[in-house]
C-alpha cells in the first residue's frame, strides 16, 4: 500500500496554539487548514433562528410572575416571618431554663436531690444539707460510740435538726450508750439550733425505750450560752428528747452535738 | 453579547422591566439552547426553560457584569442539565417494542451533516461528535463567550486543562472536517 504523504495541516495537528486561540476568539482569518473549523465555529455563533426565540413568552410569563411582587413588601414579610421564629425560640429557651432552675431549687429545698448536688445547693444558696444515704455503710464510731468531741470540726456547720428525724425509729439502730450524752446538754441549750442536744442526740439512750433520760439535760443549762432561748428544748425538759430515743442514723451529725460540748465545756460532762 | 448597555438593562430588569428582561433573554437564550443541545440532547428546550425560571428567581440579587451574567446563566443551565440526566438515569427505560422504526433516532453521520449544510444545527451535530469536555469547552468559549478562567470555574477545571481541552477539541474538529473531504 503506497504511503501517501498527508498534509501536516490536514488534521489540525500542526496548528499552532496561536491559531487555535484566534479561532476561539472568533477570528475568521486563520490558517487555511483551519478554515473549515472556523466555518463551524461561525455557524455556532450565527444569528438566532426563530425556533430559538420561541420560548420568549414562557420566560416573560415567569418573569412577570416574579416581578409582580413588590420588593419592599416581600422583604418586610420575610423579615417579620424570620423574626417571629427567632423570638419564639428565645422565649421557649428562657421558659425552659426558668422551669429547670425553679424545679432544681424546689428539689434542693425539699432535700430530695442526690447528696453531692444537695451539698452543692446547700453551699450555694442555703438549701438544706444532704442527708447520708440510708444504705451507706456507717462507721462504728458514728453510731453513738464515738467519744464526744471527735467530730468537732464537722460540728461547726452541721449541728442542726437532723437528729430529730433520726430518732423516730427507736430501736432500729439505737445502740448507743445511754447516758453518754447526758452530760452535754448545757452546751446545746446555748445554741439556738441545738434542738436535741439536751438529751444527747448522738444516738444515745436506750434503744426501744424512746424516752431516755429527758431530765438529764435540764440540770446543766448554766453554761451561760443559751439562757433566755425559748427554743432550747433541753431547757424546757423535752419529754421526748429525740437523741435519746435511739437515733437510727446517728453517724457524724449527731456526733457533732458531742463536739459542741467538747469545745465549750467538756468539764460539764458527768 | 450586549456590551455597554448591559448594566442598564440588568438594572431595569431587576426593577421589573419586562422589555429589559426580554432583551437579556433574546441575547442569551439562543446560545443557551445551542449549548444545551450538545450537553442535554433531547431536552434542551425544557432545561432552558427551567434555567430561566431559576434565573428569574435570583435576578434581583445578581451582581456582576455581562461576563458574570453569562457565567451564572450557563452554570445554572449546566446544573439543571445534570439534574435532568440524573433523574432520567433513575427512571426505567421505555422498551422499544412499541416504537416504530420511523421513530428511532437516525444515526446520521455528524460530519456528513455538517458538510451538506453547515447550518447551526449541523455545527452542533458536528460538535457533538467530540468528547464531552472538549465540546463543552468549545461551546462555552465560542457560543457563550466566556473566557478561559470563567470556563474553568464553571467546569471546575484548571485554566490549563481548559486550554488543553479547547485545543484538542479544535484539532479533533479539524480532523473531522478533513475526514469528511474538505480539501485543503
Amino acid at each position: 500500500m503506497p504511503n501517501i504523504p498527508q498534509s501536516p495541516l490536514q488534521d489540525g495537528s500542526a496548528a499552532t496554539d496561536a491559531d487555535l486561540a484566534a479561532l476561539l476568539a472568533g477570528k475568521r482569518l486563520v490558517a487555511h487548514s483551519l478554515q473549515p473549523v472556523a466555518d463551524v465555529l461561525a455557524a455556532l455563533s450565527a444569528e438566532p433562528s426563530p425556533g430559538e426565540l420561541a420560548g420568549e413568552a414562557r420566560a416573560l410569563a415567569a418573569f412577570g410572575r416574579r416581578a409582580g411582587v413588590p420588593v419592599p413588601r416581600r422583604r418586610a414579610r420575610r423579615g417579620t416571618a424570620g423574626l417571629t421564629p427567632r423570638l419564639s425560640t428565645k422565649a421557649a429557651a428562657a421558659a425552659t431554663t426558668a422551669v429547670l432552675l425553679s424545679g432544681a431549687a424546689t428539689a434542693a429545698f425539699a432535700g430530695v436531690l442526690p447528696a453531692p448536688i444537695q451539698r452543692f445547693a446547700h453551699d450555694a444558696f442555703g438549701a438544706p444539707n444532704a442527708r447520708s444515704a440510708p444504705s451507706a455503710p456507717q462507721p462504728d464510731h458514728a453510731r453513738g460510740k464515738t467519744a464526744p468531741g471527735q467530730f468537732a470540726s464537722r460540728a461547726k456547720s452541721k449541728a442542726g435538726a437532723k437528729s430529730h428525724g433520726q430518732g423516730r425509729h427507736p430501736g432500729r439502730h439505737g445502740h448507743g450508750q445511754p447516758g453518754t450524752g447526758q452530760g452535754q446538754p448545757g452546751n446545746g441549750q446555748g445554741s439556738p439550733h441545738a434542738k436535741g442536744q439536751g438529751a444527747g442526740s448522738s444516738g444515745q439512750g436506750q434503744p426501744g425505750t424512746g424516752q431516755g433520760q429527758p431530765g438529764t439535760g435540764q440540770g446543766q443549762p448554766g453554761n451561760g450560752q443559751g439562757q433566755g432561748n425559748p427554743h432550747a428544748k433541753g431547757q424546757r425538759g423535752d419529754p421526748h428528747p429525740q437523741g435519746q430515743q435511739g437515733n437510727p442514723h446517728p453517724r457524724a451529725k449527731p456526733a457533732a452535738h458531742h463536739a459542741r460540748p467538747a469545745r465549750h465545756g467538756s468539764a460539764m460532762d458527768p | 453579547m450586549i456590551g455597554d448597555e448591559f448594566a442598564s438593562l440588568l438594572a431595569a430588569a431587576q426593577s421589573g422591566g419586562e422589555a429589559a428582561f426580554s432583551r437579556l433573554w433574546r441575547d442569551a437564550n439562543p446560545a443557551l439552547l445551542r449549548y444545551l443541545r450538545v450537553i442535554a440532547p433531547g431536552a434542551a428546550d425544557d432545561v432552558a426553560a427551567e434555567t430561566w425560571v431559576q434565573v428569574v428567581r435570583g435576578l434581583r440579587s445578581f451582581r456582576g457584569d455581562e461576563q458574570a451574567w453569562r457565567a451564572w446563566l450557563f452554570t445554572t443551565a449546566r446544573r439543571r442539565a445534570i439534574d435532568l440526566a440524573r433523574h432520567r438515569s433513575r427512571r426505567p427505560e421505555t422498551p422499544l417494542d412499541d416504537v416504530t422504526v420511523a421513530q428511532l433516532p437516525s444515526t446520521e453521520d455528524c460530519a456528513e451533516a455538517a458538510l451538506e449544510h453547515l447550518s447551526t444545527a449541523a455545527a452542533i451535530a458536528l460538535l457533538s461528535g467530540l468528547p464531552r469536555l472538549q465540546a463543552e469547552v468549545i461551546l462555552l468559549r465560542v457560543v457563550a463567550g466566556l473566557d478561559t478562567e470563567s470556563v474553568a470555574r464553571l467546569l471546575r477545571k484548571s485554566p490549563g486543562a481548559v486550554r488543553v481541552a479547547a485545543h484538542r477539541g479544535l484539532r479533533r474538529l479539524a480532523q473531522l472536517t478533513a475526514d469528511a473531504g474538505v480539501t485543503l
